[in-house]
């Protein structure tokens, strides 16, 4: 049955091009385009990469912070929580578990949850042309953490700020092992204008973005 | 999907009456059209994006069978299944397997236009499931009973007022028994019952703006973040999708991309590109356990055959209609189609039957500014006109446009006859006329004067006054 519509469709899409068959030449050219895949035209960076990242994610509204090292996260995110007798409560990429988390703060080292005040997680590559950050899902990097939270801390190496998407795909390729499973490029708050075309921050995901750009 | 585009005509004639409707359209004028513009001016590099856009789609296109046999062995390489229907009958009855199988009951929807136009949502009703729109503009319309309006923002027809009635009346058993009129609060409401839905759903359904042969990845892109929970937190991700959104590469998509953000909504980019490739990867504290892709034909191959082909290339922007004179003066509702505007026009006939959208490819005067603005030039005018053409061709035109253009066309050939008769029109339509300058009433035309005057002309005929200016020096 699957395979008898599959072999249907198949057949009307190859009948609709002329039943033509390739030549051996012409399917390598094809698998070539699909293994080195070209880089077409791209918008111009007006400024460095970095620089540029950042202008474009403030104009997204995303708040920008920049730290020396990841030493300098924890006091960093405490700045962002409501001030005691408030008991931390938050959730953190199982990639960011390293860095010395005060231990009466409540923290979930997982999957976000219903209701989730704010979540830190740590993002593969910047990308300048846009503002956007890139997020990959892996055991240590939930993607749920990503869209659940009120506050989403994304933390972001210096480094990683690449000039256009192309050149994130690229490092997502270089990394070798599988693709992974999500993708998150994310560039501000979650948005709508679907009542009477007034835009409302919050829709269903975070009210606000805040990057900590990592200088080491 | 819903067709009766048999009625355009009468549901036209009263559009331009219902002043709501046009405020709400008014807004895309202004905005839209814009913002638009603003971020195109922007962008010097942004014609030969267009070219670059549309080279991509012509590829794929011409080879659209090695892509999606790509597409498909990547998928399945990394855990996922794909399934073929050749009509929206099969498509529906694939989700429909899917959801027994896995014992379903809850289905929360990412925005999927091709679920619109293969009636899904009916199909899982009628077979008792809760069916939860989780885009907010998609969920407005599915709680109003009615179908969107535009295919970016569904609900631009909508007064504020309406919708704080529609949740007033809805939304007292989530617990908000107050009326509130507010865009953030209306908002915050969906949010706080979306948040629900999206843990208890079993089957999360998505469309996909493009799939990547490449890595076998679907793409969404949201401002709002609906269809990314959708698809990440149901045991089940279904994504339904043309056969033409596949893509070959990572970086064809981007320059799609680039091209829909600023056609649609005059942005560079939105707040979320989501990529789903697969189910969930061993170790991973969350994503769906099945990933299914459901890729539909539904009249697309014969598009593929011939002259429309390029319509195959259609990216879903909207920027078409937002620019469509017709559009703006009618509403997206008129159309009775899940595409309505030009692209609508087009594609509605071919995945409909001819009969059943007959007007729709009348409903257009070749004005040209859809064919500019389209991100991936389409020839949207070429194409109406070559509707029109075939219907003639297949007697679907009867009756007096029948009689009418037959009598013109034979006139018009016959260039001596041609210029005696408008002389002789002119001047019958000049005495009509002849006390106030209109005409308020022309035989054979009631229906159209019963809305407007027609001017009487002015001058002489044009092969007159054509004439007249040869000879000027
Ligand atoms: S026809 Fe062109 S302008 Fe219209 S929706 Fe499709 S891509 Fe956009």
């Amino acid at each position: 049955m699957t395979e008898a519509r599959r072999d249907t469709v198949l057949a009307r899409i190859r009948a609709a091009l002329g039943d033509r068959h390739r030549t051996r030449d012409e399917l390598a050219t094809l698998d070539r385009r699909l293994n080195a895949p070209p880089v077409g035209v791209r918008p111009k960076l007006h400024d460095d990469p970095l620089s540029q990242f950042i202008t474009k994610a403030q104009a997204n509204l995303c708040t920008v912070e920049r730290i020396a090292s990841l030493q300098m996260l924890v006091p960093a995110i405490l700045r962002l929580l409501p001030p005691p007798p408030q008991k931390p409560d938050i959730s953190v990429a199982p990639a960011l578990a390293h860095l010395g988390w005060p231990a009466d703060w409540s923290i979930n080292f997982g999957a976000g949850r219903r209701t989730e005040p704010l979540s830190v997680t740590l993002a593969v590559a910047g990308i300048a042309e846009t503002g956007s950050v890139v997020l990959r899902s892996a055991p240590a990097s939930p993607t749920t953490l990503n869209f659940l939270p009120d506050m989403h801390v994304v933390v972001l190496r210096a480094d990683d700020v690449v000039a256009h998407t192309e050149d994130a795909w690229a490092r997502l390729r270089a990394e070798g092992g599988d693709w992974p499973r999500t993708v998150n490029i994310i560039a501000g708050p979650s948005r709508t204008a679907d009542v009477g075309g007034i835009i409302v921050r919050p829709a269903h995901g975070p009210k606000s973005v805040h990057l900590v750009l990592c200088d080491s | 999907m819903l067709v009766n585009g048999k009625d355009f005509s009468s549901r036209a004639s009263k559009a331009p009456a219902d002043a709501g409707l046009q405020q709400q359209v008014s807004n895309l004028k202004t905005g839209f059209v814009a913002a638009r513009a603003r971020a195109v001016a922007a962008l010097p590099e942004y014609e030969a994006m267009r070219d670059a856009g549309a080279a991509i789609k012509d590829h794929t296109l011409a080879n659209l069978d090695f892509y999606l046999e790509r597409f498909e062995r990547a998928v399945v390489d990394r855990g996922g299944h794909v399934h073929w229907a050749a009509d929206a009958e099969e498509a529906c009855r694939i989700v429909r397997e899917i959801c027994t199988r896995t014992g379903a009951r809850t289905v929360t929807k990412g925005k999927s236009m091709v679920s619109e136009e293969i009636g899904l949502n009916e199909a899982l009703e009628a077979d008792g499931l809760d069916v939860v729109e989780t885009d907010a503009g998609e969920y407005i319309v599915q709680l109003a009973k009615e179908a969107p309006s535009h295919i970016v923002m569904p609900t631009v027809h909508k007064t504020t007022n309406e919708i704080s009635d529609l949740f007033f009346e809805h939304h007292r058993r989530h617990g908000f028994s107050e009326r509130v009129t507010d865009a953030a609060e209306l908002i915050a409401q969906v949010r706080s019952v979306m948040r629900e839905k999206y843990f208890s759903a079993d089957i999360g359904i998505t469309g996909a703006n493009f799939l990547v042969a490449e890595t076998g990845s679907n793409i969404i892109v949201t401002n709002e973040g609906n269809g990314d929970l959708t698809c990440t937190l149901a045991r089940v991700h279904i994504v339904t999708a043309g056969i033409e959104k596949v893509v070959p590469t990572l970086n064809d998509a981007s320059v799609l991309l680039r091209l829909l953000a600023r056609s649609a909504l005059g942005i560079e980019t939105t707040s979320y590109t989501t990529l789903s490739t697969g189910p969930r990867r061993p170790g991973d504290a969350d994503g769906p356990e099945e990933y299914h892709v459901v890729l539909v034909d539904n009249g697309r191959t014969k598009m593929l055959s011939g002259a429309f082909r390029p319509m195959l290339r259609c990216i879903r922007c909207g920027a078409c209609m937002n620019h469509c004179p017709v559009y703006l003066a009618v509403g997206g509702h008129t159309y009775a189609s899940v595409y309505p505007g030009p692209m609508g026009a087009v594609l509605t006939p071919m995945i409909a039957r001819h009969e059943a959208a007959n007007e729709l490819p009348h409903a257009c005067t070749l004005n040209g500014r859809c064919q500019q603005v389209c991100p991936v030039k389409i020839p949207l005018p070429d194409l109406l006109r070559r509707l029109r053409h075939e219907q003639w061709e297949d007697g679907f035109i009867k009756g007096r446009s029948r009689w009418g253009l037959g009598v013109w066309s034979w006139l018009a050939t016959r260039p001596a006859l041609y210029r005696v008769a408008t002389r002789l029109g002119v001047q019958v339509l000049r005495w009509l006329g002849r006390s106030r300058g209109r005409i308020g009433h022309l035989p054979l035309a009631g229906e159209w004067t019963a809305g407007r005057d027609l001017p009487a002309p002015q001058g002489t005929t044009f092969h007159a006054a054509w004439a007249k200016r040869k000879r000027q020096p």
